[in-house]
């Protein structure tokens, strides 16, 4: 576990190291010119539609951040090398891509939990209170960068830097549309669509799943049972990835 | 199937054959074409030839970062991916890059724990001492010259106390201080006992430090013997140096293969 440890401090090192936490001023300078110049056009709606749209900018900003991180990161060990001293010690390749998705993980919930607090920063600043009961989004975020992290993983084990982060990019739009894929699946008359359009559904990541922004912007209490779920399946998925990923690293040749 | 002595060498390399092609339109490329050689307990073995002619591509088998098509390869009488074998091991990649946002200190601890060392710290501080590298511990790998750089990369490969250095092209692009310096260390850890093998094509660098030494062209051991005997066997052909007799050697190979350099 120490060398894991090891890995996941190096990775955490470098990102941060990389100034990624300048986003966050971005981010802030973003949701302030918003929530001004929204005031006069939100019918009275501005407080509802500011909490609603800064948690789909941190949700945006963490996923791009992980995609535009991720996959630099992990390619940039392979290209520079750097993974050959790393490789030649008594590492497992599995524990190498452990400290790497805890690393880069760690490095995006400490960027997610950043923003969320900006948010709820110009929240009190607009209306004199907290709004604590947003911050639950947090965990969910937090499954929701594991899956695509895990994605950019698996895909950096074996391709390159863009191709990895295009199907990042494919993955997450994708992933979020997988309740239109399943009506698609279901209206469609066309037998052989409707088994493809249920294969892709079952087996690409729905990240849906993760969604209950609006729930929680609208202060609607959020089922137990699809939080559950959702839970276990953003956990259960994580794991597969992150084996095919060692399975795949632990025969790449590093010509 | 691969059979080795009982009297295990540190390293036993069998007939190992490896190619390459770029892109799947082009053809493959042989690179290794049936290496075959033995390294010593305690000696300096080392690797030398023209640039191309396998030397990484022979070390990464050894490391276990790349796979021979076929041959045999045994690291302490286990193969390469072995996680025993690679506690033994230290390693320098040619022309190294390492995590440029680490100081000196960090990127040593990080091998360190990576090599299982419990007190990293006492090893981590004698080992920037002794690469004279105590005063720059706390600066960024960013900042260091090539020279620095070259010498905190032979003392993460060094953190482990290996039985076996690993050492690709150690002193290429170094100017004579920092080449004195490594083959210094060369030195030093050769008294302690330390196998090494270390590839190289600076020929009187090689001549200072080695007990024995392969050449190795176009992907072939061409010569492999005591430095003593094959020195003498260039000198009974009148060459003065080994580098003479060395270059001598891979041109006549270009000739025979209707190639040229």
């Amino acid at each position: 576990m120490h060398r894991v440890i090891a890995i996941f401090e190096n990775t955490f090192k470098e990102g941060l190291r990389q100034r990624i936490l300048s986003l966050l001023g971005i981010f802030a300078l973003l949701l302030i010119v918003v929530s001004v110049f929204l005031e006069p056009f939100a019918l009275g709606e501005a407080p509802k539609i500011m909490r609603d749209f800064g948690l789909a900018v941190t949700s945006l900003f963490g996923v791009l951040t992980t995609i535009i991180i991720g996959s630099a990161l992990i390619h940039r060990d392979i290209e520079k090398r750097t993974i050959y001293t790393v490789l030649a010690k008594p590492v497992r390749r599995g524990e190498v891509v452990l400290g790497k998705f805890l690393g880069l993980g760690a490095l995006i919930a400490l960027l997610v939990l950043a923003m969320l607090l900006i948010h709820q920063l110009i929240i009190f600043v607009q209306e004199g209170v907290f709004e604590p009961s947003l911050l639950i989004v947090f965990p969910f975020e937090l499954i929701e960068v594991s899956v695509i992290l895990g994605i950019l993983l698996l895909f950096s084990s074996f391709s390159s830097s863009t191709l990895t982060s295009i199907m990042g990019v494919i993955f997450f739009v994708t992933g979020h549309a997988m309740p239109d894929l399943k009506l698609f699946a279901e209206s469609t008359k066309v037998e052989a669509l409707k088994h493809v359009a249920y294969g892709f559904y079952y087996l690409l990541p729905n990240l849906s799943n993760f969604n209950f922004r609006t729930d929680l912007a609208y202060n609607i209490p959020l089922p137990a049972d699809q939080v559950i779920f959702s839970v276990c399946y953003g956990v259960i998925y994580t794991v597969f990835l992150l084996y095919v990923t060692t399975l795949i690293f632990e025969r790449r040749e590093f010509k | 199937m691969c059979i080795f002595n009982a009297m295990q060498a540190v390293i036993e390399l069998k007939d190992i054959k490896r190619s390459f092609k770029n892109h799947f339109w082009q053809k493959k490329k042989q690179v290794l074409e049936g290496i075959s050689l033995q390294i010593r307990e305690g000696e300096v073995f080392g690797f030398l030839g023209p640039n191309g002619a396998g030397k990484t591509t022979t070390i990464k088998i050894i490391t276990g970062l790349i796979r021979p098509d076929s041959g045999c390869v045994s690291i302490f009488g286990m193969t390469p991916h072995s996680l025993s074998a690679k506690q033994r091991i230290g390693f320098l990649p040619e022309s190294p890059y390492f995590y440029e946002h680490l100081t000196g200190y960090e990127f040593l601890k990080i091998h360190a724990v990576l090599s299982n060392l419990e007190k990293y710290k006492e090893r981590t501080f004698t080992l920037l001492e002794r690469v004279g590298l105590k005063d720059a511990m706390h600066v960024q790998l960013r900042s260091y010259s090539r020279g620095m750089l070259q010498r905190i990369g032979i003392a993460q490969a060094m953190i482990g106390s290996p039985d076996l250095l690993i050492l690709d092209e150690p002193l290429t692009g170094l100017d004579p201080i920092g080449r004195k310096e490594i083959k210094d260390l060369i030195l030093e850890e050769k008294s302690k006992g330390t196998t090494i093998f270390f590839s190289s094509h600076i020929l009187p660098d090689a001549e200072a430090v080695c007990d024995r030494i392969g050449i190795v062209i176009q992907g072939r051991i061409k010569e492999i013997g005591d430095m003593s005997t094959l020195l003498k066997k260039g000198l009974q052909a009148d060459k003065i140096t080994l580098e003479d007799w060395f270059v001598d050697q891979v041109k006549a190979t270009a000739e025979k293969r209707g190639t040229t350099r």
